[in-house]
């Protein structure tokens, strides 16, 4: 084996943004050969229930392989639980066998679960029995009748499985694969059926088997090469910075669209089309077809699989009520219809994504961890071309939609998820009488707050939401950053792959070619004048402004000005304003009130009868007596210069603003960012209205921002 | 609009006194009562005639006091008693001649004239001695002060601002370059004076958008603004906008200001009826026809400088004013034939019409406006270089009510085209025809114009004595007459002038170089003349200086620049007869220390002096000169290298005095 992986310590690197990553345990198999007792540091994933604390179930996961709670706490280094759920801790060869042992947490983890992300597929297989004596990983691609010579590394694949990244650990094996080509080859050769149709407990077989077994013969000779090839020791998926899709990569475009009900309608349709033939390009084409042209069929057939499904979790949940009492069965069941239900949501929304062509730019920025990110960058070109066209049918469609969600509401769980996909369709809703209107109508309206009522999209975000310290999180430490540009100046510690112009680029909004739909934000506080509820309520423009709005509305103020002791802040940029004038009050009324400011001065002077400004005495000396000559004399000079020295003028600067407003209005921003953790883990780098917020103009937005509380407040 | 009263001056004279109370009180016209003499008093108008009635006894001065309503000071030292006399009746009060005002003589002025009841007007123009302590006095003791004006007192603050804002009544308020005024200033006059309906705050540099929101909130009467000149943006427009009674804007030079700020004006109102934007850089037609849209009544419309062509669109809008328009100045732009098509088919009332510096003015364009504007009684074409005798004759044809035409620098004219002019336009008061190729013969046919009271021949090097001649023979009215750089002028002409036009007030012969002392004797009959220019006229002595000084007592300006021979005899005449010099210009002139001493201490009213490369005055000669002068002195041009060398605490007494110095960076050259 080889020496460098010996040396690793840390031996799990790099994933991007994994969602349902099961129990999986990246040890090195290297070292577990030379020095099974000595312990490293190993990144273990986990896949946790959605009700859990994820301390609490890593704690437990642990404390089955290391006896106690309190030994499992002391190993544990630190939780992921943000982008994905796992732990690193110093475990030895043989609890990292342990650990990866399926017999664990039972049944519950077997079966494929794959998730579209982007570009990619993730697939995860367990296998069980005879399979595990071999390479799965390198049986598959046995299978599909590529050859690896000792000399080809992951990244020198053959185009058709560039992206293949597999990884076998004892009987499991997970991959991912680049692109929709591939994975529908893939799930031709997997017959799924067997996945879902049987009872999830039972053994694991099929088809893939008979391959695997026809080819291992002739492949026998070349696994150890292969296999360290492969090294199975290391993570089981090694993440190529070139395929981490932001969703700038406009050129893959519509093969990549939304993976999850292509497979899944390939999937489908493998049962009755039994296609052998591995040399076939028409799925791709099919893919194509799949997107432009909406198949009531598949999706007939695709909710008739639901239904089946959903009947298999009921069944499952009428065991569970049957065989009360016994422990151990009951939460291995529990995480089973889990899994199931969580499968069945994904289902439910790349089906209703089908549906919903046009609305999807809206409802997948709106549901970030459904979403892919190439798809935002793809999708507007062609849905604004057709927009004109199914804008009718989009009505009834998004209804339809409604009733899904709702028929998945009785199923019972997921509620967050739900609630989740209950708003953002409930936003899409709103956002379609937008689209009939002409936007260009709002282009020069200098003045966001003479919009109709009805003319802009409202958005309201949850108390938490707004206080969250952070937007943007890491996908591999889980440290979070309130701004996106420092979240990608912090990946690049995590690898080269990160460094990359085009890693490091921001997220490009493509929806420019798109009307901009208005969006405005409603303060989640009842009674609110800027709630949607209140009679004559008042958008707030951006998020920024909520935030402020909030804090400052409706939060304690926390921060007191340190030099005089009284004047308190909820918003730390109030305090920094104040303290800056602090105890310099020069504006006096006649009524003896100071201000810091002349224009409050004179807002005041202008509201209560009788009142004037008080002049400075020492100023007023000064200013009576000296330079009169000179300034006489430059008097010329400086009304000849007075036009030029403000060359950028006042309806620049409008202007300006004007088009960040807009932008604001395009941020993909949903309440559903935040949950994207409790979700499942997907962080797709949401480029929510915070980008636009913090971006270099964000002193512009503080100004534009804070002008319309005041006048509220007023 | 601005308050400049033209109330005649109020000479008078010590001795005048004296003979006044010499008068036997059994005369006949001292058993005259009160009320008839005012009634006599009445039907006599003339200033003149009106000071030859005060002289001739107490009753008769009486009579007068209780009948005058306006009052021009020139002195200091008379201010005390003549507020004293004309306290009861007297509305109107002038004080910017007044030299050497301050706080202190202001005060003492007003509590001479205790119960200024009914004065509603003061004019301080200029008067940059007064602060905040005379202003204050000035609202005390003047409960019904309607306006002031205190326009280029460069001094003028908040403080004195807030100093005038205790006279509520104030109506009318000029401000105008009053460099240490800011928003606060302005927002106590907003406060004070709720009834203002005219402000000036052109050149007050430091007042911003935040000063006018307050002004247009608190001064809703406000019907003349002139925020001419100001850092102001749109944003002081919308508030402008809000001042439902506003007929008069003014707005010259506000580059911030552009047509999303003219858009607010369209707010409905429909009030303004005089808009000057002239020299707003970024004003475009655009902006203009909103205007136009939201004011039907608008007579008066200045757009000069500030965009370069005529939008047809734009010219077209002015057929909405059709009936009210009377006044429509293009300054700067470029106006071809069909524009002033245009314009002559849509504004049919136009009385004035300003072309001046516009590009590509042509016969044809002047002659299509003209057809249509048969009204127009001023027209200015400076600078149409383009014109020839046919658009004279078309004016001439069309213009039966001319009173008014410039055309300096129309090189093209010839004495044909005034023929047109001199023949159909009898009414034609003033003409400007400097740069323009005249000879005598257009004198000729002027000399039909027997309401001519502007004559401006600068530049017109072909005018001679003969022309001379003819303007005199029909020239009575005649009150300025500029002979700039007419060389061919001689004494002869002079006296021809002297003769016929005896009610010259201004008269500029600089550089005609012919003129000799015998000129300067005849022209010093003309006893009205104010204003005599002399520069570069080499022949003149004192004796020609004296014979003015003699002739011309009421002469306030003076210009004898480069009147090398004359020396302190001229000064020393001027010193004792012309009592109301206010402005000379000494420079190059022959003078020593002792003629300068005896100017600057013996005239009380002289207020501004150049004294550039006087040769002959040592430094201690300016030194005692200046200090002779006796902070009367507001304006001073001396040269740089005098600056180290005069004392310190002269120069600071000077400018403590109100007296802005320019110093001439030229070298010196001193006797030693």
């Amino acid at each position: 084996m080889s020496s460098g992986s010996s040396r690793l310590s840390i031996s799990a690197v790099v994933i991007s943004s994994l969602l349902f990553v099961s129990l999986s345990i990246l040890s090195s198999m290297a070292e577990a050969t030379t020095k099974p007792d000595e312990a490293a540091v190993q990144i273990v994933y986990v896949e946790r229930p959605e009700a859990e604390e994820p301390e609490a179930f890593h704690i437990r996961t642990l404390a089955a392989v290391l006896g106690s709670e309190e030994a499992a706490k002391d190993a544990v280094i630190y939780h992921y639980k943000h982008a994905s759920s796992g732990f690193s801790a110093k475990l030895t060869q043989s609890q990292v066998e342990q650990l990866s042992k399926p017999n664990i947490f039972g049944k519950s983890h077997k079966g494929l679960i794959f998730v579209g992300l982007g570009s990619r597929v993730f697939f995860r297989l367990y296998l069980v029995g005879p399979t595990a004596s071999m390479d799965p990983g390198q049986a598959l691609l046995e299978s599909w009748g590529c050859e690896l010579t000792s000399q080809e590394r992951n990244s020198d694949l053959p185009n058709c499985l560039k992206g293949f990244y597999g990884r076998s650990l004892s009987s499991d094996l997970m991959f991912c694969v680049k692109n929709s080509e591939t994975a529908n080859r893939l799930l031709e050769d997997l017959v799924l059926e067997k996945w879902f149709s049987t009872d999830s407990g039972a053994k694991m077989d099929f088809k893939l088997r008979r391959p695997l077994e026809a080819s291992s013969n002739a492949s026998s000779s070349m696994m150890s090469e292969i296999s360290r090839n492969l090294k199975p020791g290391l993570p089981f998926i090694q993440c190529d910075s070139t395929n981490i899709c932001y969703g700038a990569r406009q050129e893959q475009s519509f093969s990549e669209f939304p993976p999850p009900q292509v497979i899944q309608s390939r999937g489908l349709y493998a049962r009755e089309q039994k296609t052998e033939t591995k040399s076939q390009l028409e799925p791709s084409s099919a893919v194509n077809d799949l997107v432009m042209d909406w198949n009531p069929r598949l999706m007939l057939s695709n909710l008739s699989f639901l239904e089946q499904k959903i009947h298999q979790v009921q069944d499952i949940v009428r065991s569970i009520i049957s065989q009360e009492g016994r422990a151990n069965e009951l939460a291995a069941q529990q995480q089973l219809v889990t899994a199931d239900l969580t499968y069945i949501i994904i289902q439910l929304i790349s089906t209703a994504g089908t549906l919903l062509p046009n609305i999807k730019n809206a409802l997948l920025s709106a549901t970030p961890p459904v979403g892919q990110p190439g798809v935002m960058a793809n999708l507007p070109v062609n849905a604004s071309q057709k927009q004109h066209e199914v804008l009718p049918m989009e009505l009834a469609k998004a209804s339809e939609y409604d009733e899904l969600i709702k028929d998945l509401n009785s199923g019972g769980e997921g509620d967050e998820l739900i609630k989740c996909l209950n708003n953002s369709v409930a936003e899409v809703s709103e956002s379609i009488p937008i689209e009939d209107h002409d936007i260009k109508d709002y282009d020069d309206g200098l003045d966001g707050e003479n919009l109709p009522p009805g003319s802009y999209e409202v958005l309201q975000l949850e108390k938490e939401e707004i206080l969250a310290p952070h937007t943007h999180f890491c996908l591999i430490c889980g440290k979070g950053f309130k701004r996106d540009a420092n979240l990608r100046m912090h990946m690049r510690g995590h690898g080269d792959e990160y460094k990359t112009p085009a890693a490091l680029a921001k997220p490009s909004k493509e929806a420019s070619s798109e009307p901009a739909i208005i969006r405005r934000y409603s303060c989640p506080f009842v009674g609110c004048k800027r709630n949607k509820e209140h009679k004559k309520f008042q958008p707030l423009k951006t998020i920024l402004c909520v935030k402020n709005h909030y804090k400052r509305s409706h939060c304690d103020k926390s921060y007191t000005c340190s030099r005089c002791k009284t004047k308190k802040f909820s918003v730390i940029a109030d305090l920094k304003t104040h303290e800056k004038h602090c105890g310099r009050d020069k504006w006096i009324c006649s009524c003896g009130t100071t201000f810091s400011r002349k224009d409050k001065l004179f807002g005041h002077v202008a509201l209560f009868q009788g009142h004037a400004p008080a002049i400075h005495m020492d100023d007023a000396k000064v200013s009576g007596t000296s330079d009169h000559a000179q300034v006489g004399e430059t008097t010329n000079g400086m009304v000849a210069n007075m036009g030029y020295n403000f060359s950028g003028n006042a309806s620049d600067d409008a202007q300006s603003l004007d088009i960040k407003d807009v932008d604001d209005g395009q941020g993909y921003f949903s309440p559903m960012n935040f949950d994207a953790c409790n979700f499942g883990g997907l962080d797709e780098f949401p480029r929510s209205a915070y980008d636009v917020s913090e971006s270099p103009f964000s002193f512009l937005s503080t100004g534009t921002c804070s002008f319309i509380p005041r006048n509220s407040e007023n | 609009m601005q308050y400049h009263s033209k109330q005649e001056e109020t000479r008078r004279e010590g001795e005048a006194m004296e003979r006044a109370q010499q008068q036997s009180s059994d005369s006949i016209l001292a058993t005259l009562s009160v009320d008839l003499l005012i009634q006599i008093l009445d039907r006599v108008a003339d200033p003149r005639d009106r000071k030859s009635w005060r002289q001739v006894c107490r009753g008769f001065l009486l009579a007068e006091a209780l009948r005058r309503r306006s009052l021009r000071v020139l002195r200091r030292e008379a201010l005390q008693g003549l507020l004293r006399r004309y306290a009861a009746c007297l509305e109107r009060l002038d004080l910017s001649a007044c030299p050497a005002l301050d706080d202190h003589a202001l005060a003492a002025a007003l509590a001479a004239g205790a119960g200024l009841w009914r004065l509603r007007s003061v004019n301080l123009s200029r008067a940059s001695g007064v602060g905040w302590r005379g202003l204050a006095a000035l609202a005390k003791a003047c409960p019904h002060l309607e306006a002031v004006d205190l326009s280029h007192c460069v001094g003028v603050g908040d403080r004195e601002a807030a100093a005038l804002a205790a006279a509520a009544g104030l109506r009318e308020l000029w401000l105008d370059k009053c460099l240490g005024l800011t928003d606060v200033g302005l927002a106590k006059v907003a406060v004070g004076c709720p009834a203002l309906e005219m402000l000036g705050i052109k050149w007050c540099l430091e007042i911003s958008d935040i000063g006018i929101e307050l002004l247009a909130k608190k001064c809703q009467n406000l019907r003349v603004l002139d925020i001419s000149y100001l850092k102001i943006t749109n944003r002081s427009l919308q508030f402008v906008s809000s001042l439902g009674k506003l007929e008069d804007l003014s707005m010259v030079g506000c580059s911030h200001i552009d047509d999303a700020g003219l858009q607010f004006l369209n707010n409905g109102s429909n009030s303004l009826q005089s808009v000057d934007v002239s020299r707003c850089e970024n004003v475009t037609s655009s902006g203009l026809i909103s205007v136009i849209e939201g004011h039907k009544y608008l007579q008066n419309l200045n757009i000069g400088d500030c965009f370069p062509e005529l939008a047809p669109l734009f010219l077209s809008k002015l057929n909405d004013l059709r009936d009210s328009l009377t006044v429509l100045k293009l300054d700067g732009f470029q106006v071809f034939a069909p524009s002033l098509k245009i314009i002559g088919l849509n504004c049919r009332n136009l009385v004035e019409i300003g072309l001046s510096k516009c590009k590509w003015v042509t016969d044809e364009g002047v002659s299509e406006l003209v057809a249509g504007c048969v009204n127009l009684m001023t027209i200015d074409l400076t600078c149409c270089h383009l014109l020839t005798n046919k658009a004279l004759a078309a004016i001439g044809d069309k213009c039966k009510n001319l009173t008014c035409l410039q055309l300096e620098s129309c090189k093209l004219i010839t004495d044909k085209g005034l023929d047109c002019i001199g023949t159909c336009c009898l009414n034609l008061e003033e003409i400007d025809l400097t740069d323009c190729t005249m000879t005598n013969a257009a004198m000729k046919y002027l000399s039909r114009c027997s309401e001519l009271k502007v004559l401006k021949l600068g530049l017109c090097d072909k005018i001679s004595d003969e022309g001379l001649v003819h303007i005199a023979s029909n020239g009575k009215k005649l009150r300025v007459l500029d002979l700039y750089r007419c060389f061919e002028v001689t004494d002869d002409g002079l006296a021809a002038i002297a003769t016929g036009c005896k009610r010259i007030k201004n008269l500029n012969l600089c550089y005609c170089t012919r003129i000799t002392d015998l000129g300067l004797k005849h022209l010093s009959c003309l006893e009205d003349l104010l204003d005599l220019e002399l520069r570069g006229v080499h022949y003149i002595t004192s004796l020609g200086i004296t014979a003015i000084a003699n002739g011309c007592q009421h002469l306030t300006e003076l210009d004898l620049k480069h009147c090398h021979l004359v020396d302190d005899a001229g000064l020393f005449a001027l010193g004792q007869y012309t009592k109301n010099l206010r402005q000379a210009n000494l420079s190059y002139c022959q003078v020593s220390s002792m003629g300068l001493c005896n100017l600057l201490s013996s005239l009380k009213c002289l207020q501004d002096v150049k004294l550039v490369h006087l040769t002959r005055v040592p430094v201690e000669g300016f030194e005692s000169a200046l200090r002779a002068s006796g902070g009367r002195l507001k304006k001073l041009k001396l040269l740089t290298g005098l600056r180290h060398l005069l004392s310190p605490g002269l120069i600071q007494m000077l400018q403590a005095w109100g007296c802005r110095i320019r110093w001439v960076d030229k070298p010196l050259n001193l006797v030693p």
